[in-house]
C-alpha cells in the first residue's frame, strides 16, 4: 500500500482554502459574519444587563438582610414584638435580631418625595447578622446616637439623592402617613442599593405608627438546630428566598427578552445558509475540480463546514464584544432593567458571566454551522465529472410535505403544553417547531398554489410558472428567510396590537372617573404613605366634584419565595361593570366574603372563580386575627400587576380589619367643572401637596399607552431586520440560482428574449414563489401569534388578551414583504442576462 | 441573406479576428473552420447582434446591426435566426414540444400544427410530451435542431453541433439540419472541427487571424 494514500488534507489545508474564499467575497461573508454578530450581540447584552442587576439587587438585599441563618415573618406581613422574646429563648436559637421595615418616602430638596426604606433595628443585636447594617456615627456624634429617637443613619444612595453632606448634622423628613416627621441625620450605614435609613428600632415604631409590631426575626442558630417549631403565625424564610422573589420579578420579562435576541440569531442563521448556498453554487466548478484532484466528498463537506463555523466564531466573537459594550451602555443610561421597572433606584456594574457568554458565543457558532449545513451536503452530495462539464446544479431531491406536517404538528402539540419551571418554553418549542414546518413545506404549497392557477398562455409567465413549479424544491432556499421573517413580523404585529387593544380597553374600563389622585406609587409605600378618611369627605364637599371614590392598597405576602400580592380595598358596587371581568361573576353569598381576583392569582395561587382563599389581613398592626377566609367571586384582567391583585369591597375590608386609611381617590367632576381647578382645591386640601400625585384619567390613558408603545418599539426593529435579513436570503439565493442558470439565460438570449425579460422571467419565478411564501408566512404568523396571545403571554406574565386580527395591516405587510422580494429578484437577475450569460452556452466545449 | 464586411473584434485590446468579409445568399450551407480560438463563437455573436464588433458591419436581411438597440437586436434574433449548439441547450422543465415550441411562443403566435410537422420532420413525433430527461443525446440535438427552424428563420447559426455526438448520430443529425436548410430556404453557417461535417456544406471557408478565406 502506497504510504500516505488514506491521508486527507489538514485543517489547517482546509481552513486556508476558507480564508481564501472569504478575501474573494469580503462583503458578502461580513454581511453573514454581521448577522451572527447581531444575534450573539443582542442576547448577550440581555443576559449581562440582567446578571449585572441581579447581582446588585442581590448585594443590596443581602446587605439590608444580613446573613441569617433563618429568617421569621408573620404569616400576613408584620408581627407583634412580644414574638421576639419566644423566638429569642427558643431552643436552637443562638442569635436574634428584630427588625421592622417600613417602605416610605422622604423630601428632597425640591419638595418633591423620594421613595426610601427605613429599617428599624435592634443596634445591641444587629451586628453579627447585618453588619452593613450597623450604624456608623458621624464624627463628633454621640458613640450611642444610633439609640436616640430622634436621630437616622443613611446610607450612600439616599445621602447622594437626599443632598445630605456628611459631618453635617442636617436633618431629613420622612413620611408618616399624612405628615412629616424632621430627623437628624447622625452618621451612615454601609449597606449599598436602593436609598435606605436605618434607626432604632422603638423609634421607628413609634415614628410610623407600629407601636409593638415587628417585620422580621433574623436568626443566627446553634450548629445542631433542628428549627422547625416556631410561634404560631409565623414562617421561616431561607435567605434564598428573598433572592429567588427578586429573580422571580423580571425573570419572565427577561427570558421573554432573551427569545426575542435569539430570534435575531435565527434570522442570522438564514443569512449564513443564504451566503453560503450562494458561496457553494460559485464554487462549483472549483469542488468539482478538487473531488476530480482527490478530495472526498466528506472533505468538501467539512471544508463548507469549516468556513461557516470560522464565519460563526468570528460573528460571535464580535458580538460578544459588541453585546458586553451595549450592556455597559444600556446599564448606564437605561438602568438594569431595561424598562421593565422591576429594579427602581439600582445603577448596577457591569457583572462578567463567562458560562452565559460561553453559552451564546457557542449558540453563534452553531447558528452559522446550522445555516451552512444544507450548502455543506450540496457540496458534499456533488458529482465531480458532470459537474466539471456544466451538467450539475444545486437541485435537491423533491422531498415530500411528511416532515414539515410532522413539524406543524409538533408544533401544535407543544402549543397546548404546560409551563415548564414557571416558563412558557414548550411555547416556545412551538413557535420554533411552527416556523421550520412551514419553511419544509414552501414547496408543497408552491406545488399547490401552481396547481390551483392555470398555466398562462404568454411566452413570459408560462416559462417563469413552468419552472417556478418545476424547480419548486429549490424555492426553499429562496424564500426560507421571506417566510421565517414576515412570520415573524405578522405575529408581532398581532401579538403587540392585540396587547395594545386589551390595555386599551382596560384602561376604559378601570379609568372611570376624571381625575385622580395617589398617596404612594407602590403597594408596599402605601402601608405609609396615606390619607385620613376625612380627607375624602373633604374632597367630595369641594365644588366641582360630584363623586369621590377611595381606595386602600395593601401588599399581602402568601409564599415566601414569591413577590407580593396586592390587595385593592375599593367601591366593587357590580362587580361587571366597575372591573374589567374575564367572564361574568359568580353571585354573591350572604354570610360570605366575596372577593375578585385577578388572573394571575388563578395561575400562581389556584384561585379559579368559586374556590376559596384564606387573606392574610392580619397585618398592618391592625389585628393578629387569623386568616379571613374568601370566596373567589370572578377573575378580573389587571395588567399593572403580574404578580396577582385581588379587589374586595371597601366596606367588607374596613370591617375586618378596622383599617379607615385611603391611598387612592378617583374623582368624577360635575358637569361643566374645571379640572385643574378642582385639581388644585384637592391639592391644598392635602397636608403637603407634595403627598399627592395626580392624573387626569385621559393623561393616566395617554401616559400608559405611550410607555406601552416605547417598550414594545424594540420589536417593530426586530420586524425591520428580520425582513431585511429575509430579503438578502432572497437576493443571496436568487443569485446563486442565477449563477446556477447561466446557460439557461444564456440560450433565452440567443432566442431573442431581451435583458428585461430576462429579468423579468426570473422576477416572475421568484413571484410564484415569493406568493406562496407570502401566503405561508402570514399563516404562520397568525399561528406563531395565536401560540404568543394564548399561551406565551398567560404562561409568562399570567394575563390574557383577546386576539385582534389587522387583516389590512397584515396583508398590506405581505404585500409589501412580495413587492420588495420581487424587486430584489429583479436586482439579482440583472447578471442572468449579461455577457457572461451569452458566453455561458459554450463553457463546455 | 448574412452581409458581414470588414468586421474586426478585440478584447482588451488583443485582437480577436480582423477584417473578416463573409455573405451568404438564402438557402446556401456554409461551414466555417478554425482552430481552438480564433474567434470563430466570437463571431458567431457579432452576427447574432450579441457582442459588438470594433468595426464592420453586419447585414441580417437587410438589416444593419449597427443602429440596433440591445431590444431591436433581441426582436432580430427572435424573428429572423434560429440557433444550435453544441450542448442541446433543452430547458429541462418544458417538454419535448414546449422546447421546439418556444421561438412561436416568444414570437407571440403559437402553432401545434407547426410543432407537431417539425417534430415529425426531425423524427421525433410521438415525444412531444416527454421531458428532456427522457431522452438521448442524438434526439435532445434534434429537438434543438427542430427549435432552430420552427419559426422559420432567415439564418441558422450551428455552433458544433455534432461535438457532442458519435459518428452516427452526428451523420443523421448534419443530414437532418442540411435537410431543413433546404425545406425551409433558411441560409445556415456552421461552426465545426469536424472535416466530415464540412464537407455536407456547399462552401467551406476558415478562419484565421488574417481573416476568412477559403482553405
Amino acid at each position: 500500500m502506497t504510504a500516505g494514500l488514506d491521508t486527507g488534507p489538514r485543517w489547517a489545508d482546509l481552513a486556508r482554502l476558507a480564508t481564501r474564499e472569504w478575501r474573494h467575497h469580503p462583503w458578502r461573508h461580513a454581511a453573514a459574519l454581521l448577522a451572527v454578530a447581531l444575534g450573539v450581540a443582542l442576547a448577550s447584552s440581555v443576559h449581562l444587563i440582567n446578571v449585572s442587576a441581579l447581582a446588585e439587587f442581590s448585594s443590596a438585599l443581602r446587605a439590608t438582610n444580613g446573613a441569617p441563618d433563618l429568617t421569621l415573618r408573620g404569616s400576613g406581613g408584620d408581627m407583634p414584638d412580644s414574638a421576639y422574646p419566644e423566638v429569642a429563648l427558643a431552643p436552637g436559637v443562638a442569635l436574634a435580631s428584630p427588625v421592622l421595615e417600613v417602605d416610605t418616602y422622604a423630601r428632597q430638596a425640591d419638595g418633591q418625595r423620594l421613595a426610601l426604606r427605613v429599617l428599624g433595628i435592634d443596634v445591641l443585636q444587629v451586628a453579627p447578622l447585618a453588619p452593613d447594617l450597623l450604624p456608623r456615627p458621624d464624627e463628633g456624634e454621640d458613640r450611642l446616637a444610633a439609640l436616640d429617637p430622634t436621630r437616622v443613619f443613611l446610607n450612600a444612595a439616599a445621602r447622594e439623592r437626599l443632598g445630605v453632606a456628611q459631618d453635617m448634622g442636617e436633618t431629613v423628613s420622612l413620611q408618616s402617613g399624612s405628615r412629616w416627621i424632621s430627623l437628624q441625620v447622625a452618621g451612615w450605614v454601609p449597606a449599598g442599593g436602593a436609598p435606605l435609613a436605618v434607626m432604632d428600632i422603638a423609634a421607628a415604631q413609634m415614628h410610623f405608627d407600629r407601636p409593638g409590631r415587628i417585620s422580621r426575626i433574623d436568626l443566627r442558630l446553634t450548629p445542631d438546630a433542628e428549627p422547625s417549631a416556631w410561634p404560631p403565625g409565623l414562617r421561616a424564610e431561607r435567605p434564598q428566598d428573598a433572592e429567588q422573589r427578586v429573580s422571580q420579578l423580571s425573570r419572565a420579562y427577561r427570558v421573554n427578552l432573551t427569545v426575542l435576541a435569539l430570534v435575531a440569531l435565527f434570522v442570522g442563521a438564514f443569512l449564513v445558509y443564504s451566503v453560503v448556498a450562494l458561496s457553494v453554487a460559485q464554487r462549483l466548478p472549483g469542488f468539482a475540480l478538487l473531488g476530480v484532484l482527490g478530495m472526498t466528498a466528506r472533505e468538501r463537506r467539512r471544508l463548507v463546514l469549516l468556513e461557516c463555523a470560522g464565519l460563526g466564531l468570528a460573528g460571535s466573537a464580535l458580538g460578544l464584544a459588541a453585546g458586553t459594550g451595549m450592556a455597559a451602555a444600556a446599564l448606564r443610561w437605561l438602568a438594569g432593567d431595561l424598562g421593565g421597572g422591576y429594579f427602581p433606584g439600582v445603577t448596577p456594574a457591569l457583572q462578567w458571566s463567562w458560562p452565559g457568554l460561553a453559552a451564546f458565543g457557542g449558540l453563534g457558532t452553531a447558528a452559522a454551522v446550522v445555516g451552512g449545513w444544507v450548502p455543506a451536503l450540496q457540496a458534499q452530495r456533488l458529482q465531480p465529472a458532470r459537474a466539471l462539464k456544466g451538467l450539475s446544479s444545486l437541485e435537491a431531491p423533491v422531498s415530500s410535505a411528511g416532515p414539515g406536517l410532522a413539524l406543524l404538528a409538533g408544533g401544535v402539540a407543544l402549543a397546548f403544553a404546560p409551563p415548564i419551571a414557571g416558563l412558557p418554553l414548550a411555547a416556545y418549542g412551538s413557535v420554533a417547531c411552527l416556523l421550520f414546518g412551514g419553511v419544509v413545506l414552501v414547496p408543497a404549497v408552491v406545488d399547490a398554489l401552481m396547481r390551483w392557477v392555470p398555466l398562462p398562455g404568454g411566452a413570459l409567465p408560462r416559462l417563469a410558472w413552468r419552472r417556478a413549479r418545476f424547480q419548486r424544491h429549490t424555492a426553499t432556499a429562496a424564500v426560507a428567510g421571506v417566510v421565517a421573517s414576515l412570520a415573524l413580523s405578522a405575529a408581532l404585529t398581532v401579538m403587540v396590537g392585540s396587547f395594545r387593544n386589551g390595555v386599551s380597553q382596560w384602561l376604559d374600563a378601570v379609568l372611570p372617573a376624571d381625575l385622580y389622585a395617589r398617596t404612594a406609587g407602590s403597594s408596599a409605600a402605601a402601608q405609609q404613605a396615606w390619607l385620613a378618611p376625612d380627607f375624602v369627605a373633604a374632597a367630595a364637599a369641594l365644588p366641582g366634584v360630584d363623586r369621590v371614590a377611595a381606595s386602600r392598597v395593601r401588599a399581602l405576602s402568601f409564599a415566601p419565595g414569591r413577590p407580593s400580592v396586592a390587595l385593592v380595598a375599593r367601591d366593587i358596587g357590580n362587580p361587571a361593570e366597575s372591573l374589567p371581568m374575564v367572564e361574568p361573576p359568580l353571585p354573591g353569598r350572604d354570610g360570605e366574603l366575596g372577593i375578585y381576583v385577578s388572573e394571575a392569582m388563578v395561575a400562581l395561587y389556584g384561585a379559579q372563580a368559586g374556590s376559596w382563599l384564606n387573606l392574610p389581613l392580619n397585618a398592618d398592626g391592625v389585628s393578629d386575627s387569623s386568616p379571613v377566609r374568601a370566596r373567589v367571586l370572578g377573575v378580573w384582567r389587571d395588567y399593572a400587576r403580574q404578580f396577582g391583585s385581588i379587589a374586595i369591597d371597601i366596606g367588607d375590608y374596613r370591617r375586618l380589619t378596622g383599617d379607615t386609611r385611603v391611598n387612592d381617590l378617583a374623582l368624577w367632576l360635575a358637569p361643566g367643572a374645571d379640572l385643574a381647578r378642582v385639581r388644585e382645591a384637592v391639592r391644598a386640601l392635602a397636608p403637603d401637596p407634595a403627598m399627592l400625585d395626580f392624573a387626569a384619567a385621559t393623561e393616566l390613558r395617554t401616559l400608559s399607552l405611550r410607555i406601552f408603545d416605547r417598550s414594545f418599539a424594540v420589536t417593530r426593529y426586530l420586524q425591520v431586520v428580520a425582513i431585511a435579513v429575509g430579503l438578502v436570503g432572497v437576493a443571496a439565493s436568487l443569485s446563486a440560482q442565477v449563477m446556477a442558470r447561466r446557460k439557461e439565460f444564456g440560450l433565452l438570449s440567443h432566442l431573442g428574449l431581451t435583458r428585461r425579460q430576462v429579468m423579468a422571467l426570473v422576477a416572475g419565478e421568484a413571484a410564484a414563489w415569493l406568493a406562496a411564501g407570502a401566503v405561508i408566512g402570514l399563516a404562520l404568523g397568525i399561528a406563531v401569534s395565536a401560540v404568543l396571545v394564548f399561551v406565551v403571554n398567560p404562561q409568562s406574565f399570567h394575563w390574557t388578551m383577546d386576539m385582534v386580527l389587522p387583516a389590512g395591516r397584515l396583508l398590506a405587510l405581505g404585500a409589501a414583504v412580495l413587492l420588495a422580494g420581487v424587486l430584489t429578484a429583479a436586482l439579482s437577475a440583472r447578471h442572468a442576462a449579461g455577457r457572461a450569460a451569452v458566453l455561458s452556452v459554450k463553457e463546455d466545449w | 441573406m448574412l452581409q458581414i464586411d470588414q468586421l474586426s473584434k478585440s478584447f482588451s485590446g488583443t485582437p480577436v479576428f480582423r477584417d473578416v468579409t463573409l455573405h451568404l445568399a438564402r438557402g446556401e450551407f456554409v461551414a466555417l473552420l478554425g482552430e481552438s480560438g480564433v474567434g470563430k463563437s466570437t463571431l458567431l455573436n457579432c452576427i447574432a447582434g450579441l457582442e459588438t464588433p470594433d468595426s464592420g458591419r453586419v447585414r441580417i436581411d437587410g438589416t444593419d446591426l449597427a443602429p440596433l438597440d440591445d431590444d431591436a437586436r433581441a426582436r432580430l434574433r427572435r424573428s429572423r435566426l434560429g440557433f444550435v449548439f453544441q450542448a442541446f441547450h433543452v430547458l429541462p422543465h418544458l417538454s419535448v414540444a414546449e422546447n421546439v415550441e418556444l421561438p412561436l411562443r416568444l414570437l407571440g403566435r403559437p402553432d401545434n400544427a407547426r410543432v407537431a410537422a417539425v417534430l415529425h420532420a426531425v423524427g421525433l413525433e410521438g415525444l412531444g410530451d416527454r421531458a428532456p430527461a427522457q431522452l438521448s443525446g442524438g434526439q435532445l440535438q434534434r429537438v434543438a435542431i427542430a427549435r432552430a427552424v420552427v419559426h422559420r428563420p432567415a439564418l441558422i447559426l450551428a455552433d458544433e453541433p455534432t461535438g457532442n455526438l458519435d459518428p452516427s448520430t452526428a451523420e443523421r443529425v448534419l443530414s437532418l439540419l442540411v435537410a431543413e436548410v433546404r425545406d425551409t430556404g433558411s441560409a445556415c453557417l456552421l461552426v465545426t472541427h469536424s472535416d466530415a461535417a464540412a464537407a455536407r456544406a456547399d462552401r467551406v471557408l476558415r478562419l484565421g487571424m488574417g481573416g476568412i478565406a477559403a482553405p
